[in-house]
């Protein structure tokens, strides 16, 4: 008992532990140096909010949330022309049609799946999402996205040491995101976001659209998909919402259930 | 035995429209040849013309029959490209499309038809009708305006369509349905280049 009760104390007070992200106990990034951390044991109601989403793979039911036929209207099929296509985009397209590529929507549909799923289970566990674009077009659209659902969105210029000099240009002891959504994976000069490049640096996981002629390979779940049509930016915008927002709300049902009916401890 | 049904088959062919139908009868072999002449012509095994007609029909019935089943959610994504109007518009090369204005800079109309990109046309001088939100009649010049320029590894794009403005959309073309649920616009395009 005394054991558990110093083993709170000690998470509560989190100062300076940048662990991985799997474990409960200050599982935040931090701008300090990383020092890795053996998960505590923890108290049962806590555990098991945590580890019942972990147990089925579509917990949040996000599949029902889009199907091949809303991403075929939206648009997400349509990529670039053939001369613009990246050499490590080509698994991810169906074909070129008249020189323009065509995404293959099927494995969209499940990398879509993955990405949402991912991403409901960071918000679930109160992680930090940071929704990055650099279009101008969609800007205000991707803002107002991460406004609604009560996340962070940076769509203006990227400076160089945002995540890898953060204490030094924010003050020490900064939180990280630890998880960054990327809208279009490219800046305003058709080169990767450097944010990619920074997020690997980290190990902070990233999610990204990436078009027909975006680099997929250091986003952990890339998204093939069109980030040029209005129609497929507000779709995703909206897909993340209504999954973030899902996700927190089952976590506030959870932690009501526990509190109405706390579950007795095993080993007291 | 096989041999002598091939030759039985051509005999039908060439027999089609012979009124001797007892003598087609009792040259096939594998079925029971000595009832052959007293079937009825319903339970024979149809062949050339009719058996194409009765599968044509089939398809047919079976089309209309469940034609509310596959309302997308059973559809596979090649077939819903092989028929979306992109697909099937072509070369987008002086092709005349419906499109929508949805951003007004001045004289700049930027206009969407159902494509990747939208087009940027210039206001015409009799154009002041044109507001956003109206429709338009295009004439495609190309999808997306690429070039691949010296020592470049890839071809840079501009983000942008090319169209030829031809005027507003004045006659309301009855269409079959919802313009806001038919998701491209090329849908209604006109027949004058096909």
């Amino acid at each position: 008992m005394a054991a558990r009760a110093l083993t709170k104390g000690i998470c509560g007070l989190r100062q300076s532990r940048a662990v991985s992200m799997g474990y409960f106990c200050g599982g935040f990034h931090y701008g300090t140096a990383a020092s890795i951390k053996s998960p505590q044991p923890q108290a049962d109601d806590s555990e098991k909010i945590l580890n019942q989403p972990l147990e089925k793979p579509d917990f949040f039911r996000l599949s029902e949330l889009f199907s091949v036929k809303d991403l075929f209207n939206a648009r997400v099929h349509l990529g670039h022309k053939k001369g613009c296509r990246h050499r490590q985009m080509e698994p991810y397209l169906y074909g070129c049609r008249l020189d323009q590529d065509i995404i293959d929507l099927d494995q969209t549909v499940e990398l879509l799946q993955q990405a949402l799923n991912f991403t409901a289970h960071v918000a679930y566990r109160g992680g930090i999402i940071l929704f990055v674009s650099r279009r101008r077009q969609f800007g205000h659209l991707v803002e107002t996205t991460a406004k609604d659902c009560g996340e962070y969105a940076h769509t203006r210029y990227w400076q160089g040491g945002l995540l890898t000099n953060a204490p030094v240009q924010y003050g020490p002891g900064v939180r990280l995101p630890d998880l960054i959504i990327f809208l279009s994976t490219l800046n305003n000069v058709f080169q990767q976001h450097v944010g990619i490049r920074d997020a690997a640096k980290m190990n902070i996981p990233t999610v990204g659209v990436v078009d027909s002629n975006c680099n997929p390979s250091l986003v952990v779940y890339p998204v093939p998909g069109n980030d040029d049509t209005p129609v497929a930016m507000e779709l995703y915008c909206r897909l993340f919402k209504m999954t973030i927002n899902r996700a927190k709300e089952k976590r506030r049902q959870m932690e009501l259930l526990q509190g109405m009916f706390p579950v007795s401890t095993e080993n007291s | 035995m096989a041999a002598l049904c091939k030759v039985v088959s051509r005999l039908r062919w060439g027999l089609r429209f012979s009124p001797r139908r007892t003598v087609r009868g009792s040259f096939c072999s594998d079925s029971s040849g000595a009832s052959g002449s007293d079937q009825p012509a319903a339970a024979r095994p149809r062949s050339g013309f009719a058996a194409a007609f009765d599968l044509q029909s089939e398809l047919r019935r079976e089309a209309a029959g469940s034609s509310g089943s596959p309302s997308g959610q059973e559809e596979s994504f090649a077939s819903l490209l092989r028929r979306s109007p992109l697909i099937q518009m072509g070369p987008a090369k002086d092709k005349v499309v419906i499109g929508r204005i949805f951003h007004v800079v001045q004289d700049d109309l930027y206009i969407d038809f159902g494509g990747k990109f939208h087009c940027v046309c210039r206001r015409p001088a009799d154009g002041e009708k044109l507001q956003r939100g109206g429709r338009v009649r295009l004439r495609l010049q190309d999808l997306e305006l690429t070039a691949r320029f010296l020592g470049a590894s890839t071809d840079t794009t501009l983000l942008e369509a090319e169209a030829v403005l031809l005027g507003p959309l004045d006659v309301r073309e009855p269409q079959s349905k919802d313009p806001a649920d038919r998701p491209p616009e090329p849908a209604a395009v006109k027949s004058e280049v096909f």
